[in-house]
């Protein structure tokens, strides 16, 4: 029986590799493994396309990170640290609303998120820093914030919501690592489960609506607790017949 | 729903902004573009040898560009200029065979047209100045060369390309023997530019890089090809 297609949300940007400088479709690998670890088959995503309909071809979709969401979708004026990248917000819109209305498993990864939010009628803060007066979500690149002896920049714990979808499968406490600056404040459609202690920033949203829609806002996939990809490729086999799950059992 | 076509991705240390020699999954987008402009819908494929299930969502496949097929797979030895990517050739092996196997319409680039000849049997050059004493295939670092090229008449390059013979090339190695398949575009210093698999419904290869300049000839043959068979 073939593996759960996982779709992810990939960049369009600017790379350099081996002398190479050009525009490219890309991804980092830390989620391609994560999808493949477990037990999920990873494409990408680009997205130039408006349309949709690829949407068909998938089992469940990962809304990968990458830069910040323009402030105008939910209203805002974009503050000076805010660096949008428009076309990616635009064919993520609209595929995350066509993911949700197919009830698709969807995880949002950091951005990813906080696309959830926006696509549904929330908003983001803009610049942590200017509202929690510390810059302690936001770890240096290239940095390993959960490794023994780092800095406490970029990691913290997150608090869970009792008897939430999330709890169920990470349990009510946990620490992680942090790479952003902006982060969900107005969750839209979704319901807030999880937060950072130290500053009540929104850490875990979740659909109680839907089959599976969970949004995280650190780095799961650059650690070795995969517990949300797991749980999404679960997701994605029971969605569409290909795995015995422990529910299809009991049925 | 348009025909959905996978393309095979890169995996190189790539920096952007503030992130630095990352392993991505990455692809030049023109060949995202290519595959849009010719009314497909492109997903990127990243390297995975487990199956080549994903085969069975996918209505075409471009193998494309990129670093060196390992010599092995032809039965050679490495040469000091060959540079190789063990886990793309591991899964683009599967799903070209696969997907041949199938009769998935597919199209090869540059290295994919290599993929396809050493799939069918064939070796390559492990690096043309040495065996033509030339580089008109790769002048500079990023730099295309231009190339005439002879199609065999009667073939699907030739049709495809009407009169048109100027194709942009880069690339240092090339296809010594296609194996099974047939040569149907040459340079004039004989080395293989195109080839194809007649008995198959689209198996094309191309030595050069059409995605570069959008070719609506070749990307929307894969396409209409691809189109015809999901139904």
């Amino acid at each position: 029986m073939r593996r759960p297609l996982i779709g992810l949300t990939a960049y369009a940007q600017q790379v350099q590799y081996n002398g190479n400088d050009l525009m490219a479709g890309m991804l980092p690998m830390s989620y391609v493994k994560a999808v493949h670890a477990t037990g999920g088959r990873a494409v990408l995503i680009t997205p130039d396309d408006p349309g949709t309909d690829v949407i068909e071809s998938l089992d469940g979709m990962v809304f990968a990170g990458g830069g910040d969401m323009d402030p105008a979708l939910w209203g805002a004026e974009p503050h000076p640290a805010t660096e949008i990248d428009a076309v990616r917000d635009t064919s993520e819109i609209m595929l995350m609303r066509a993911a949700l209305e197919a009830d698709l498993p969807v995880l949002g990864v950091c951005r990813g998120m906080q696309v959830m939010a926006v696509a549904t009628g929330g908003s983001l803060h803009q610049h942590l820093p200017d509202l929690v007066g510390h810059e302690r979500h936001r770890a240096a690149a290239g940095t390993d914030p959960l490794a023994a002896g780092a800095a406490d920049f970029g990691r913290h714990d997150v608090e869970l919501q009792q008897n939430s979808r999330a709890a169920a499968l990470l349990g009510d406490r946990l620490t992680v690592n942090s790479f952003h600056h902006q982060a969900v404040d107005d969750p839209g459609a979704f319901t807030i489960s999880g937060w950072c202690p130290d500053d009540r920033v929104a850490e875990i949203i979740e659909g109680r609506e839907h089959d599976f829609a969970l949004g995280v806002q650190w780095h799961p996939e650059r650690t070795g607790d995969l517990r949300v990809f797991a749980a999404l490729v679960q997701a994605a086999a029971q969605r569409s017949g290909l795995a015995h799950t422990p529910a299809a059992r009991a049925a | 729903m348009r025909p959905v076509i996978g393309i095979t991705t890169y995996v190189e240390q790539a920096s952007w902004g503030v992130w630095h020699d990352l392993p991505t999954a990455l692809l030049p987008y023109d060949y995202v573009r290519a595959v849009t402009t010719a009314g497909g819908r492109a997903v990127l494929l990243p390297p995975d040898d487990l199956d080549a299930d994903v085969l069975d969502v996918l209505d075409g496949l471009v193998l494309s560009g990129g670093a060196d097929l390992d010599p092995a797979l032809y039965g050679a030895e490495p040469e000091p200029l060959t540079v190789t990517r063990p886990e793309r050739d591991a899964a683009e092996v599967l799903l070209a065979r696969t997907a041949l196997e199938r009769d998935l319409p597919v199209l090869g680039v540059c290295r994919g047209m290599q993929l396809l000849a050493v799939g069918a049997g064939g070796r390559l050059h492990q690096h043309l100045p040495d065996t033509l004493g030339h580089e008109s295939h790769r002048p500079a670092p990023g730099v295309y060369g231009e190339q005439e090229v002879t199609f065999e008449p009667g073939s699907r390059i030739a049709a495809l390309m009407g009169g048109d013979r100027s194709v942009h090339c880069y690339h240092h190695q090339g296809v010594a023997d296609a194996g099974s398949l047939l040569v149907t575009g040459r340079t004039p210093d004989g080395l293989p530019e195109a080839v194809e698999d007649p008995a198959k419904v689209f198996a094309l290869g191309v030595q050069w890089h059409p995605e570069v300049v959008r070719d609506k000839r070749i990307f929307g043959a894969l396409v209409a090809a691809a189109g015809h068979s999901s139904g």
